[in-house]
């Protein structure tokens, strides 16, 4: 054991394994994932070996020339022999693929397996479970624990992902200037979608979902480091994980129970993580484009300004509901502003809204559409029709943790 | 003060498919362990085996190639300790960070002292 080795960084494995997933690809191609995968494996395995006695002075670039050397040592071995079903691509000789694993290199290949992940061809469940594999470096366990899913469902996914990918020829690279809008778009919705998975379903016990924010802003900022891929509305998306993330530790007490925004220790909030976050929405100013992450992020910015619950300004957030609503309208549109009436004291307005939505449409978050009905009772007085709500509520939620909260509930009224 | 040798034996870790998060911890928990012992001056060195296991057997010294993936219990490596008996060196043993691996074991030998 050196006296003087220090505790490696955090996720270093996980992050390393998904860049050296991805510039392995570059060399061997997307039809050859298993391998690369298995290859990269191994050099996690030596390095296991290898530090047990202490840590390198500089374990990534350990990690990097392991890899390195494995790739030149398999691209030897493809290419001497010619009945391997593997091809590699004639554009590398050794010379290049050394190159390959330069920092900007390995970003590069990075982007061109994010842009890869996201292709539209790509079922839009699939795409998430892929890009946790093979970007974030998560396992089929570890994406199944994260996701809530099956552990059978997880492997169904990626593999279909692959076929897709092995059929349809995809390109391991970054689409050109005509194509590029509407992939970084869907580049965006997955990104999103990873964040929303671990900052929603809050299965409380389980540090995997709050790795899913993690490299959903990780990967988000990637992605901004490049200033032919910056956007208004990539900006916008970071603003919004920014301030969502600032106060993603409070929603959790010390015993694993779901804190709601009304009783979240405020002083609590990542502060440095709201300043990043409104940096962030300052240069999304500089795009003229408006996207519906302007919009939400907009609502964020007035939740952590706000010094406390009671002084949130519960009349700007209604008209930013408003706008979302009308250029992006949807059963959770509507009950998002039903939620605002209520903050508002306009039970009516509230109740009016709620009639409008069907819960079936707001699939496995219908239970927020009850609990708001159990509120809108609680508001009028009505402790009966609250606790039928809660009931109905209960009967609709799957996560643990929005279970535990609204039993808790539902045991407050019972007592009184 | 007497020399001991912890030798583990268990699965390979090759063969175990852990996550790139589950390797981390498992080295995190190996540092923990190693520097401790290093901080009370009782770690006296160790190595990790590599999987190629080759036997030279009998009088005929017949040579088996044997890889640690068709084996249930192979030696992973060893680490040199000094401890005052050998309960203490059990007690130190009982600490090893892979105990839940398959066929996680650690067996504990103390170095014969010729000068005693």
């Amino acid at each position: 054991m050196k006296e003087d080795s220090q505790p490696l960084v955090d996720h270093l494995f996980r992050h390393h394994y998904g860049k050296m997933v991805s510039t392995l690809t570059r060399i061997f191609g997307l039809n050859n994932l298993g391998l690369i995968e298995d290859a990269v494996q191994d050099t996690f395995v030596k390095a296991l070996m290898h530090w047990q006695n202490g840590i390198p002075p500089n374990p990534e670039g350990w990690l990097t020339a392991a890899a390195k050397n494995r790739a030149i040592d398999l691209f030897r071995k493809i290419k001497s022999d010619h009945s391997r079903a593997e091809k590699v691509s004639l554009e590398y000789s050794e010379n290049t693929i050394e190159q390959l694993f330069l920092d900007y290199q390995i970003e590069d290949s990075q982007l061109r397996m994010i842009f890869t992940a996201c292709h539209p061809v790509l079922n839009p469940k699939d795409q998430i479970a892929f890009a946790l594999k093979t970007i974030a470096g998560f396992s089929d366990k570890e994406i199944a624990v994260a996701l809530l899913l099956k552990l059978e469902t997880v492997k169904k996914r990626l593999s279909r992902a692959r076929k897709t990918i092995k059929e349809q020829g995809i390109a391991f690279a970054i689409p050109n200037k005509e194509e590029m809008i509407p992939r970084l778009d869907q580049v965006h919705n997955v990104l999103y979608l990873i964040f929303n998975e671990g900052f929603h379903s809050t299965q409380s016990a389980l540090v995997l979902r709050k790795e899913l924010c993690g490299e959903a802003m990780r990967l988000c900022s990637l992605i901004l480091k490049k200033q032919y891929l910056r956007t208004g509305k990539g900006y916008a998306l970071f603003g919004l994980f920014c301030f969502h993330a600032a106060r993603l530790d409070t929603k959790l007490s010390s015993d694993q129970s779901l804190i709601d925004l009304k009783n979240q220790d405020r002083t609590q909030w990542d502060k440095s993580l709201i300043d990043l976050g409104n940096e962030a929405m300052h240069k999304a100013m500089d795009f003229e484009e408006l996207s519906i992450f302007h919009l939400e992020a907009a609502i964020a910015t007035e939740h952590v300004k706000a010094s406390s619950f009671e002084t949130t300004n519960w009349e700007k957030i209604k008209n930013i509901h408003e706008i979302i609503h009308q250029y992006f309208p949807s059963d959770f549109s509507i009950l998002n502003q039903a939620i605002v009436f209520l903050q508002l004291d306009q039970p009516k307005d509230c109740l009016a809204l709620l009639k409008q939505i069907k819960p079936e449409n707001l699939e496995k978050r219908a239970y927020l559409f009850y609990g708001l009905y159990a509120e809108y009772y609680l508001y009028i007085g009505d402790e009966k029709q609250a606790i039928a709500s809660l009931n109905l509520a209960l009967s609709n939620v799957s996560n643990e943790a929005e279970k535990a909260y609204l039993e808790k509930k539902r045991a407050n009224l019972l007592n009184q | 003060m007497k020399n001991f040798i912890l030798i583990f034996m268990g699965a390979n870790y090759s063969d175990l498919g852990f996550s790139p998060k589950e390797m981390q911890e498992r080295l995190g928990n190996w540092g923990d362990w190693t520097k401790r012992l290093s901080e009370k001056g009782i770690y006296k060195g160790g190595d990790g085996l590599t999987e190629a296991i080759r036997r030279v057997e009998g009088a005929d010294k017949v040579v088996i190639d044997r890889t640690s993936a068709e084996l249930k219990e192979v030696i992973g490596g060893y680490i040199l300790i000094t401890a005052k008996d050998f309960d203490e060196a059990t007690e130190i043993a009982k600490d090893y960070p892979d105990f839940d691996l398959p066929g996680g074991a650690v067996e504990v030998r103390e170095i014969m002292d010729y000068s005693a």
